[in-house]
């Protein structure tokens, strides 16, 4: 209807493309462009197509990246002119970065052992400048201060130096890397073996260098918090089964088995159960042949955390799978510490050549962090030779676990969730009736929710973490003061996916004799029973 | 026991190794390397007796002959300067120095760990000149057919690696087990993830995670290896090769295993174990780790510090402690992976700007401040920008005097991560806040790793001493990760101390068993005074002697001054080549950029065939950039100006080889011999 503009509009449309198309030509190689889009469009029109939207789809996520960055407050995004925002700058007072402590804080870090001189059996106190009988320090095959193993760093150290320098991509592994790897699958009998530089960081990083967002992880809901913070990292999604028990393992597996089967877009995903073999929480152990049974059931890949238990658990320490004489192969990968069982420091992930070889490329704390140094390797190797060489150091042990078990399973006024071989031995205060740890295991009809972390009769508890806390500080130092070292499980309330109940930690150790531990439990008990006779 | 005694086959080869070392380099060297030792030797036995002859008095206490350690702890005979145990000859220049030792000078090292060099003109100060842009990286295009050769390199990988992929699964199906589902499981590793590594990184396989042995020194050994299958498996050839070692992180060239903090380490697993045994607040903490805390606070300048066992932890399980919900996190896009990690698990959100580019940093934190928190536009609790002193990988430097301003302006809290700027920058070592004279007071956080400078593992952070003691029971570290073990803290307090000089024990009672030294608050301030001075003796444990040279700091001045020489000659060296080289020129890290990701297997392999073997590090994506592919020389004190020379004199002959010099215009480059010469012109920054 409005002609005249719109022819207006047309010879503007002419002329500029007549503009373009003469500025187009000038540009260098232009005509090579022309004579190669003639040509292909000749040969093949359906290319020319296929490539124009090519172009377009460049064009596109380019723009698309761009603008996501930049739009960053979406919808919500406030225009300010400069005076505003600098107003808004003048008034904004962050939160203080260190603010001061409270007194609660003053007093824990107060207390924070620590030792003069080498660590034992039997270590000097900072503190107090007075000898102690140690059982908060993890030394449960007495490797600390063991005169071979000194020998053998102090030779490594003139041979190799310290640090390693680098990270095992570039220059840092050292051949005792190798050497030690070769050692551990050898020892518990998987096809291979990754080292970590420490011992917490290495769970962190493995589960995340293989579970994915679409993945589908099972996991116990007592796990240990490095292996919180690695599922947190992964994304994954999470389903949890009721601490230390496999039955609801096995109901959550079976939703989960339904669920896939219900959802095409997950029958990729990979599946996994994690979980600890001895938990460090509370000394629970969790029954390995049932487990391996399910997930072999349910096609699961099982990570299991020895952290604890290699080293310690077993004739020779190889863990749950000597114990139970399950073949590593079985369990799909298992993690363990250098530092804990050996007396060293580092970690491991043993298990098939493809997962410990896709670590090597992907696990972030292995790919980004320098090796560990060649002396605690070494360390860790002899750390093995001693172990295996000597089955009756972790006999000993065990006698001293028996032998604390029966002075403290005879107290009513605590209860013990740990399992019976456990050489940590978490000590609980017992509380009137209806609070239930779920350690405690008092069963309840309903079935947990596996979607939820909380446990299902998180409700029903009634003990207050902050007085017991403080009980069981007041144990630590009754006992202290009679000269045996114990500790609280330090926790950090508040950043635990659920707190577990406050308790003291015993670590048993085989450099002391049974009497000695009698002693020093026999103290424990005394300290217990007059703290909290006090309280009643 | 009566197990430990027996020397079980798992044991390291210590004894066995050398024979078949012999055995094997025996061949090959015999001819020409007798007289080259031998000379050498009856040089260095004179010189030796002349010093020794000359020193009475003066080094009479603690006399350091050239040739033999003063470590009295050590037992081995193999303990001197020249015999490593394992090298006799020198025919690739690694074993004894070019010039053998005049009767003034005395060397306390193994050259093969910290090279010999005594001419005070091969030094230089790391420090900032205003001359000098910070910002010097104008980064250089390489001409348009190296890119798109790149390019198109990475496209036929990738197409060739499908095809390849797309018959193996058809017709070799049980190769390609893993990557299939199969009875029931779904692969364990994602498409991507494996096509990456199986396609691309195995090609060039060899660069990486190459075995090595001894001391990560100036030079390292090699454990030859070679692969019948395509680099999917290795087969140990046994034998080794000494190489010259441009790679590790050695900056200061603490990676020792003789000398004075080798002979402290030994005492200190003598005295404390190798192990504590615990995690820091469960009856792990021993006293060496309050006075190693104490020290490494006094060495950077804050109040208080803690640390933790491993570098990478120091970030993934501090920085959650530090910042949460309704924080923001500012981070620059090419911070290491640790910060990335423990920002994650912060749950606090994140926002990045572009590498170091302090405009884009401004706008982002008006923008931020401005509009508050997502959605509710609350203001944020707290704004924590982290930066690194020193980017491993492009070797720039943060622009620390515009990231104060900007600090001062905006209120945010300010997170260094220092992991490679520690002791490798600054007139005093103290790191990038050092080297631009900057009061540490005006950083809330300094976070480092002693895994670099002082050749020994971890990392610290150091803050007020709330902020630290909040730390200390707040962080992951404290009650779940296993302490640092008493031979890495002695490594630590012994090298730390010898840089910073121990000031002679004065009327302060020298009870190293103070648990917190820095405890009574005028103390403290006097301390902070002094930054950056030397550390007080009653800081370091009184059982820890060190070597004169040591404890009164002219070493570790000495090393300083080296390594920032050694730096500065390396980078303008190989820019004055024609190389298109990134970084700060000060820094010591060195990339040296390559772009076609054949050059890289290349390039390193040409260097490692040369008379004398060169190791580089070369890092492609992901770590980069796809196109920019590199390598990366690492710096060290503990080379020469000769080993300089050498890196130089390769990297020109295989630069040409493979193309690589598109940095300045042909007309404008220096010949090699030109540079070797002029190399005190090319260090100052006039030139
Ligand atoms: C910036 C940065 N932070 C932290 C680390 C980790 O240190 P470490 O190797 O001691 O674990 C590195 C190591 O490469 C680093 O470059």
């Amino acid at each position: 209807m409005d002609s005249p503009s719109s022819e207006n509009l047309f010879t503007f449309l002419s002329y500029s493309l007549a503009n373009f198309q003469a500025a187009f030509f000038r540009i260098p190689g232009s005509a090579v462009l022309t004579r190669y889009v003639k040509s292909s469009h000749q040969d093949d029109p359906g290319r020319t197509l296929l490539e124009v939207i090519l172009a377009l789809f460049v064009i596109r996520t380019l723009l698309q990246s761009r603008t996501r960055t930049d739009r960053s407050g979406g919808k919500h995004f406030i225009q300010f002119s400069d005076k505003e925002i600098d107003d808004l700058v003048d008034e904004w007072t962050p939160e203080p970065l260190d603010p001061p402590l409270t007194e609660q804080q003053e007093a824990d870090l107060a207390a924070i052992p620590v030792i003069a001189g080498p660590t034992g059996p039997k270590p000097k106190l900072m503190n107090t400048g007075k000898p102690c009988v140690n059982l908060a320090s993890l030394n449960f095959a007495g490797l600390a201060g063991n005169e071979h193993i000194q020998q053998r760093a102090i030779e490594t150290m003139r041979k190799y130096g310290v640090g390693s320098c680098g990270p095992s991509g570039f220059y840092g592994t050292i051949d005792v890397h190798t050497e030690l790897e070769q050692r551990i699958s050898d020892f518990l009998g998987t096809e291979s073996s990754v080292l970590y530089a420490q011992g917490f960081s290495t769970i962190c990083s493995v589960i995340p260098a293989f579970c994915k967002r679409s993945d589908i992880i099972i996991a116990d809901r007592g796990v240990n918090f490095a292996i919180q913070k690695g599922l947190q990292i992964s994304r994954s999604t999470i389903r949890w089964y009721d601490h230390n028990d496999l039955s609801s393992l096995e109901s959550v597996l079976e939703s989960v088995a339904k669920e896939m089967k219900r959802r095409r877009s997950q029958k990729h995903a990979r599946k996994f159960i994690v979980t600890e073999g001895l938990f460090e929480q509370d000394g629970a152990m969790v029954d390995l042949p049932k487990l391996v049974e399910l997930k072999e059931k349910y096609k699961f890949r099982l990570i299991l955390d020895e952290t604890l238990s290699f080293g310690s658990i077993g004739r020779t320490g190889r863990g749950l799978t000597e114990l139970y004489n399950v073949p590593a192969a079985r369990v799909d990968m298992i993690i363990g510490s250098l530092a804990i069982g050996l007396c060293s420091s580092g970690g491991f992930c043993a298990g098939s050549l493809t997962a410990t070889s896709h670590q090597r490329h992907n696990a972030l704390s292995f790919v980004f962090s320098a090796s560990l140094p060649a002396l605690l390797a070494v360390s860790a190797l002899e750390g093995i030779n001693l172990l295996v060489n000597t089955p009756s150091i972790l006999n000993n042990l065990q006698e001293n676990v028996r032998a604390a078990r029966a002075i403290l399973d005879r107290l009513d006024c605590v209860t013990i969730p740990s399992h019976s071989a456990s050489p940590v031995i978490h000590i609980h205060l017992k509380t009137n009736s209806t609070s239930l740890h779920p350690s405690t295991a008092v069963v309840s009809t309903k079935p947990s929710n596996p979607s939820s972390v909380l446990p299902r009769d998180a409700a029903n508890w009634t003990w207050d973490a902050e007085t017991e806390e403080q009980i069981l500080q007041e144990v630590v130092e009754d006992a202290l003061a009679q000269g045996v070292l114990i500790t609280k499980a330090k926790r950090l309330r508040g950043q635990e996916l659920v707190d577990p109940r406050p308790s003291i930690r015993l670590a048993l150790t085989s450099a002391l004799s049974k009497k000695d531990t009698e002693k020093a439990v026999g103290v424990v008990r005394s300290s217990l029973i007059k703290v909290l006779g006090k309280r009643r | 026991m009566p197990a430990s005694a027996r020397s079980s086959p798992m044991a390291i080869n210590l004894s066995p190794s050398h024979s078949m070392f012999k055995k094997s380099r025996g061949k090959s060297s015999s001819s020409q390397s007798p007289s080259d030792a031998a000379s050498y030797l009856s040089a260095v036995s004179q010189a030796d007796a002349r010093s020794r002859a000359s020193s009475n008095g003066k080094f009479s206490s603690t006399s350091t002959p050239a040739l033999s350690l003063s470590s009295s702890v050590t037992s081995s005979s193999e303990d001197t300067v020249l015999r490593t145990g394992e090298d006799e000859s020198n025919h690739d220049g690694l074993a004894f120095p070019a010039t053998p030792p005049t009767s003034e000078q005395v060397f306390t090292t193994v050259h093969t760990e910290f090279g010999h060099c005594s001419n005070e003109g091969y030094r230089y100060t790391s420090q900032h000149m205003a001359s000098e842009p910070i910002e010097a990286i104008h980064e250089r295009d390489p001409p348009y057919y190296i890119l798109l050769s790149t390019y198109v390199s990475y496209l036929i990988l990738i197409c060739l690696g499908h095809v390849r992929d797309f018959i193996g699964k058809r017709l070799k199906a049980k190769a390609y087990r893993e990557l299939r589902p199969h009875s029931g499981y779904a692969p364990l590793t994602s498409d991507f993830d494996s096509f990456y590594t199986r396609r691309l990184k195995q090609r060039m396989a060899e660069c990486f995670n190459q075995p090595v042995t001894g001391v990560a020194g100036r030079t390292i050994m090699l454990v030859d290896r070679t692969s019948d299958d395509q680099n999917a498996s290795y087969r140990l050839l046994g034998t080794r090769t000494r190489v010259l070692n441009i790679s590790s992180y050695n900056y200061l060239g603490f990676a020792q295993g003789k000398g004075g903090c080798a002979d402290a380490v030994e005492e200190g697993i003598r005295r404390y174990g190798v192990s504590t045994c615990g995690s820091r607040l469960e009856g792990g903490s021993s006293d060496l780790h309050t006075t190693a805390e104490a020290l490494v606070a006094k060495f950077v300048g804050k109040e208080d510090a803690i640390i933790a066992s491993m570098g990478f932890a120091t970030n993934s399980t501090m920085i959650p402690a530090l910042v949460g919900k309704g924080c923001l996190i500012i981070s620059d896009e090419l911070n290491h992976a640790s910060i990335r990690f423990g920002v994650r698990l912060s749950g606090a959100s994140v926002r990045m700007f572009k590498h170091n580019d302090m405009k884009a940093l401004e706008a982002l934190l008006r923008e931020v401040i401005s509009q508050g928190q997502p959605r509710t536009h609350r203001p944020w609790k707290k704004i924590l920008l982290i930066v690194e002193g020193l980017y491993s990988m492009e070797g720039t430097m943060v622009n620390l005097p515009e990231v104060i301003k900007l600090k001062q302006r905006y209120k945010f809290n300010l997170f260094i991560d220092e992991a490679h700027s520690i002791g490798a920058l600054g007139p005093n070592g103290r790191g990038v806040v050092d080297y631009f004279g900057i009061d540490p007071k005006h950083v809330d956080i300094l976070m480092g790793t002693f895994t670099k400078s002082f050749g020994a593992a971890g990392g610290y952070i150091a803050g007020s001493k709330t902020l630290i003691s909040h730390l200390r029971l707040r962080s992951h570290s404290g009650p779940y990760a296993e302490a640092m073990t008493p031979p890495v803290l002695v490594q630590i307090l012994a090298s730390m101390a010898s840089i910073m000089g121990v000031s002679p024990a004065s009327l302060t009672s020298s009870s190293h068993t103070t648990l917190r030294p820095v405890a009574s608050n005028e103390s403290s301030q006097a301390l902070m005074t002094s930054h950056p001075g030397p550390a007080p003796a009653s800081m370091i444990p009184n059982w820890m002697t060190l070597p004169p040279a040591l404890s009164d700091g002219s070493e570790g001045k000495n090393r300083l001054r080296r390594l920032a020489f050694n730096a500065r000659y390396l980078h303008r060296g190989l820019d004055k080549l024609g190389f298109i080289t990134y970084g700060h020129p000060s820094s010591p890290i060195v990339p040296l950029l390559l772009f076609n990701p054949g050059k890289m297997c290349m390039f390193h392999r040409m260097m490692l065939r040369r008379k004398t073997p060169i190791i580089v590090v070369v890092v492609a994506y992901p770590a980069t950039p796809l196109v920019t592919s590199r390598v990366r020389f690492c710096v060290s004190a503990s080379h020469t100006k000769e080993d300089i020379d050498i890196v130089l004199r390769a990297c020109d002959e295989v630069g040409d080889w493979l193309d690589l010099k598109h940095g300045i215009p042909a007309a404008e480059r220096w010949t090699v011999q030109k540079i070797t010469e002029r190399s005190g012109e090319l260090v100052h920054p006039s030139a």
